[in-house]
């Protein structure tokens, strides 16, 4: 078991507010690491420093460090950082253009790939990795954002994969899709898991029960629990997380 | 190399910003140093309050009441002909008609404003003009009043376009509630609409007499450009703009007469700013409804 | 409003909002229907092509069309390509703190300070001050200050409207934030910024004031040569012959206000369909 992402003593601000207050956690290699709490509890925001989105919000400030094998996030390029840890949002957000146009997008700009050949190939991998090549190789060069929201989420995680990072972030990933939808996302998601590592954010207790490995209970900015995901659900030891997954609030 | 290129163009962009921010400063700083300087050669409150503006005669006198009046006349005019013809048709572009129709009068709207001021003096000299002193039964067409109804026409378009967006804007729950209580689309735009867009059409207002205050050519060309106190809106008047466009070119520079043109320009900035500003805020605190 | 019948009611207050609005926009058919009526019959290719002659009553306007061509070109040059990269600055790279939204404040008021204002500032700097004299330089300098904040105003507007969640996926991607800006925020906003650009240069070929002072020449017996020569232009060249020149022939000043409005109004009408042709392919 290697920590593949670990985080030492680290607190965020929002102005003077603290958000996340002294949180240690690893996330361990080729795990889904599912983090459950009820809204501002600091979840998203945790995941968000991960791959530094924060730092974009100019009253967001932090202390404390997060290792990314062994090797500080906040001392990398910023863009790097990104290209090795990956993010999907709650929302799917495809880019205006092509399916094809939108998984080539970052390997382009990114310097990663030049020839043609490679791109075909490139689209292609990505698309059967997120379960979505059946679907739309016929249309590949139709505009991404006539697909249904389902399938743009996946197209989402095909753009992801198509920079080949190491950690995926799944920031609420299917709290806009149909049951169906949020079936096949899963799927992928496990699929994914023997390649990569996976961090999810959800507000389904139900759905981090199904995926996850390890879960993690967070209110009010604290981690109140946390233990595989079998022990966390059949017999957490704070009454807190009991109440949460029993839906007695949140 | 990508980066370098990158962070390059970052630096150009960098500068554009800072070029634009520059040329405020520059614009602010440029009229003021030349208004101090006529401030510190003539009093500020002879300049203001001061009937005549006799550049060139011995004694010279440089006050600018004339035009402040001159100007104040033809933009209320302006208004009171342009405020309730804009806001109706804004009402009845958004509420009443179909989708195309509006289209076509938005797009009618939006050509009456591309016309050139020129082309709007000539009209209102060659077509206005000799009516309004028919019409009236004046010494001449060049009046006041001339100048308002063609400034009018100008002011239009901005208050249509700018009241439009604040009447579209209102949420269609707002409506939608009237109407289901049994209100009649009439009573709804007259009750609901238009006190919600209030603000929006205030800002829209403001914008035209900001618009109005600051033309020129028009207001040359047909309002006789006499810098006597008018008594009524059929007299001659004369304007801030005109004076500045009409003795700019003759002063030399640097003579209090060509500094006094700047602090008309300053007076003029002011005013428009002002009116600019609070249009913003209205502007801002319907957006924020 | 009366207690009556509030269905009779809402029928004539139509009817008033109807005659209102034509009362506003008729003006705009009526004054285009005017010049075109008494302008048609001296327009021909003579007319567009020769010098004027005898005192401007005679001939033709060839170069008051070229030197608003010149200026506008020259202008448009320099100022669209300053705006959209001011905008882009103070839009995607400026930190959102006080002194960035007193810019954007002020830049939003100096597009309406009136152009006469900027007339005055542009002879006081260029034409005076740094001694270009009345030339095209002079005037094409002033009308870039003008329009500037015009430019970037709208510029903004079109970039504001490409969602944020856009530029975040990007940047998620591991993508940086120039070649974000180039391949996501642009292309999108171009359309917007385009719009812009196009009702600019109608505006500034209809502009007297600032050029009045700057540019302008009131005849000038050749084509410009340089940027530090005088030109005529179509808007003053239209004040001219209809205030300053006695015996002007009226067919003449029509003709002259035709060629200009025709010009407007088609760089309008080609804005107004880059718009509509773009509003209906938006792709969000």
């Amino acid at each position: 078991m290697v920590d593949k992402i670990k985080v030492e003593d680290l607190s965020c601000y929002y102005g003077k507010k603290c958000v996340l207050e002294s949180l240690n956690i690893s996330v361990v290699q080729n795990e889904i690491l599912s983090i459950i709490g009820p809204s501002n509890s600091g979840k998203t925001t945790f995941l968000r420093t991960l791959n530094r989105m924060s730092d974009l919000d100019s009253i967001y400030s932090r202390r404390g460090d997060v290792y990314l094998d062994s090797a500080s996030v906040f001392d990398m390029d910023m863009e790097e950082l990104r290209k090795r840890i990956g993010m999907l949002f709650a929302m799917p957000i495809s880019f205006p253009m092509s399916i094809y146009e939108n998984i080539v997008y970052a390997p382009k700009r990114l310097g990663l790939i030049f020839k043609k050949s490679e791109q075909d190939a490139l689209v292609e991998q990505s698309l059967k990795d997120a379960f979505l090549w059946n679907e739309v190789k016929d249309r590949l060069k139709s505009s991404a954002m006539k697909m249904s929201g389902g399938q743009q989420q996946r197209l989402c995680i095909a753009r992801i994969l198509a920079i080949n990072p190491e950690v995926i972030l799944f920031d609420e990933p299917c709290s806009g899709l149909d049951p169906i939808s949020t079936a096949r996302v899963e799927e992928s998601m496990v699929e994914l898991k023997r390649k990569y590592t996976i961090v999810l954010v959800t507000n389904n207790v139900k759905q981090a029960s199904r995926v996850s490995d390890r879960t993690a209970f967070f209110l009010m900015g604290k981690i109140i629990e946390i233990d595989t995901t079998d022990k966390l659900f059949v017999s957490p030891k704070k009454k807190q997380t009991e109440d949460y997954i029993t839906g007695r609030f949140g | 190399m990508r980066k370098i290129i990158d962070t390059m163009i970052e630096k150009v962009i960098f500068l554009c910003g800072m070029l634009s921010v520059i040329f405020v400063i520059l614009i602010f700083s440029f009229l003021f140093i030349e208004s101090f300087a006529f401030f510190r050669g003539f009093n500020i409150i002879k300049f203001i309050a001061g009937r005549y503006w006799y550049p060139d005669s011995e004694p010279v006198s440089f006050g600018i009441f004339s035009l402040l009046v001159g100007s104040f006349l033809v933009t209320l005019g302006a208004c009171l002909i342009a405020v309730p013809l804009s806001v109706m048709t804004a009402l009845y572009i958004s509420e009443v008609v179909s989708k195309n129709v509006r289209d076509i009068l938005k797009s009618l709207v939006e050509l009456m404003a591309a016309i050139p001021s020129v082309v709007i003096g000539f009209i209102g000299m060659i077509v206005l003009v000799p009516c309004v002193r028919k019409l009236f039964n004046i010494p001449t067409g060049l009046t006041a009043f001339s100048g308002s109804v063609m400034l009018a026409f100008m002011a239009i378009p901005t208050i249509v376009t700018i009241s439009e967006d604040a009447i579209r804007s209102v949420p269609r729950q707002y409506k939608e509630g009237a109407l289901a209580l049994g209100a009649t689309k009439w009573q709804t735009i007259r009750r609901i609409v238009l006190k919600t867009a209030r603000p929006g059409i205030i800002a829209a207002v403001m914008l035209g007499i900001g618009r109005v205050i600051g033309e020129t050519m028009t207001v040359m060309m047909v309002t006789g450009n006499s810098s006597r106190i008018p008594h009524s809106i059929f007299e001659p008047v004369r304007t801030m703009t005109a004076v500045i466009a009409a003795e700019i070119g003759e002063t030399v520079s640097g003579s209090m007469h060509y500094k006094a043109l700047f602090s008309i320009g300053l007076v003029l900035f002011l005013i428009t700013f002002i009116i600019n500003f609070a249009a913003e805020l209205f502007l801002g605190k319907n957006k924020n409804k | 409003m009366m207690k009556f019948n509030p269905k009779l009611s809402q029928k004539l207050s139509y009817l008033v909002l109807f005659l209102a609005s034509t009362l506003a926009i008729m003006p705009v058919i009526v004054i285009i229907f005017i010049i075109v009526k008494n302008g048609m019959s001296v327009i021909s290719w003579e007319f567009l092509v020769s010098m004027p002659k005898n005192g401007m009553r005679e001939g033709g306007i060839l170069p008051a069309i070229i030197g608003t061509f010149v200026i506008v070109m020259c202008t448009i040059m320099l100022t669209l390509p300053t705006g959209v990269c001011a905008a882009v600055y103070l839009n995607e790279y400026a930190r959102d703190n006080t002194l960035t939204r007193a810019i954007k404040l002020g830049i939003v008021n100096l597009a309406g300070v009136p152009s006469v204002v900027y007339g005055l500032f542009g002879f006081g700097i260029f034409v005076m001050f740094l001694k270009l004299g009345v030339s095209i330089i002079s005037g094409v300098l002033t009308l870039s200050i003008m329009e500037l904040p015009v430019i970037v105003t709208t510029s903004r507007n079109a970039l504001n409207s490409v969602p944020y969640s856009f530029r975040e996926a990007s940047w998620a991607l591991g993508v940086g934030r120039w070649q974000t800006i180039r391949h996501i925020v642009l292309p999108n906003a171009l359309p917007g910024i385009m719009t812009g650009a196009v009702l600019s240069i109608a505006r500034i070929s209809g502009e007297t004031a600032p050029i009045l002072f700057t540019a302008a020449a009131f005849y000038a017996p050749h084509l410009p040569h340089s940027i530090f020569d005088q030109v005529m232009t179509l808007p003053y060249h239209l004040y001219i012959i209809s205030t300053q020149i006695p015996n002007m022939p009226n067919n003449i000043i029509f003709g002259t206000a035709l060629v200009l409005l025709f010009m407007i109004l088609t760089i309008s009408f080609v804005a107004i369909f880059v718009r509509v042709y773009f509003r209906k392919h938006e792709k969000w």
